[in-house]
């Protein structure tokens, strides 16, 4: 597999972790496909949000880090999160798309060791899926032979 | 309220194959309260599209709007000339609306992005139970305000049949035997004559079966 599987995209509210992925990235821990978007709380997040780091901003997989299911700073955010998660793993597959692409993760408030862990685990998937967008498929982009109505 | 669920997503897909400017129109009235066809909805279709349509390697241009019902011409008359900019409306309103909205614009496409299903009630957040099937000729004032055509697998009208067993349905054993309901609910109002009332043949006419149904009141109209 190559070096860049694919790009991988975490929600993680803002109790989960206080670092942000560039001092990762220099340090080396964590490699420059990985990007991390802060929230209040992951209760937050949109279905549509959760599609959008696919269909708009490039995501390969998506992963959603929140306080412990029954910890949640905010009572059931990261609970809603994840049922969320779990909508959208449904639509994924609807459409084709591999449901483990996106998956939630319940980590320790405060630590940015299981951010971590949960953004290799999303890349270590990336590396048997590969892209969303498969180079072999028959991507049509910018010569749509489709016919309109 | 009208309750309805989003189609699958392969089937909005081949709907929509060959359109090149899509108009994803929600609504908020009952299709947003049952968590189908308002902003929220609209929003994740939107995306679902985008996602669907970048897998194929295909382009489309989507334009969203959510109106207050699309079951009243007030609220699309302001689509008059923007739909004429549309090879097809993703309505994302019950089939009343679809209908409507096909009517008003004779010209434009109009597809269904959900499947309309019942007129049920919100038993709690997700999940909704049907309570009525508009039948026009109510008969609650008899059954303890239970229904039965809404709610009996056979829409008997002098129930409970033979299947009912232990108050359960003998068509699914997960739903209570609506007469058992009904039963219960008289004695317990003291109106237990009621279930030795016979209902008479039941007329459908009301119902549908004498076609679409119509509604007027001369003092309301223009």
């Amino acid at each position: 597999m190559s070096d860049r599987p694919g790009k991988v995209i975490g929600f993680c509210c803002n109790y989960t972790t206080q670092v942000t992925e560039e001092p990762l990235k220099e340090a080396g821990i964590l490699p420059e496909s990985v990007e991390f978007k802060r929230l209040s709380c992951t209760g937050k997040l949109e279905v549509s949000s959760l599609l959008a780091a696919f269909s708009r901003h490039g995501a390969d997989a998506v992963f959603v880090a929140g306080c412990p299911e029954e910890e949640c700073h905010n009572f059931s955010g990261s609970r809603r999160a994840s049922k969320r998660v779990k909508y959208t793993k449904q639509i994924l597959s609807e459409l084709g798309i591999e449901p483990e692409r996106i998956e939630m993760f319940f980590v320790p408030r405060q630590e940015t060791e299981p951010v971590v862990k949960a953004a290799k685990e999303m890349l270590s998937r990336l590396e048997k899926l590969g892209p969303i967008i498969k180079k072999d498929s028959n991507n049509k982009e910018g010569n749509d032979s489709g016919k309109a109505a | 309220m009208i309750i309805a669920e989003r189609k699958p997503m392969p089937e909005i897909m081949e709907m929509i194959s060959g359109i090149k400017k899509l108009l994803i129109l929600g609504c908020r009235g009952c299709v947003a309260v049952c968590s189908a066809g308002g902003d929220k909805e609209v929003n994740i279709m939107v995306e679902a599209i985008t996602l669907g349509k970048k897998l194929k390697g295909e382009t489309i241009e989507i334009d969203q709007d959510v109106l207050v019902r699309q079951c009243d011409p007030e609220y699309l008359e302001p689509l008059k000339e923007k739909v004429k900019e549309y090879d097809a409306i993703l309505s994302m309103a019950c089939g009343v609306g679809v209908n409507f909205l096909a009517e008003q614009y004779p010209d434009t496409l109009v597809l269904p992005a959900l499947n309309t299903t019942f007129y049920g009630a919100n038993l709690s957040s997700g999940e909704w139970k049907e309570m009525c099937a508009g039948c026009g000729a109510c008969v609650l004032h008899l059954t303890g305000g239970l229904c039965p055509v809404a709610r009996c697998a056979k829409h008997l009208s002098n129930g409970p049949c033979g299947g009912s067993v232990n108050g359960r349905c003998e068509v699914d054993p997960n739903t209570p035997c609506v007469w058992q309901l009904i039963y219960d609910r008289l004695k317990r109002l003291n109106l237990s004559e009621n279930m030795r009332k016979i209902m008479p043949i039941r007329d459908w006419t009301p119902s549908g079966e004498g076609g679409p149904r119509r509604r007027v009141r001369e003092d309301l109209l223009p």
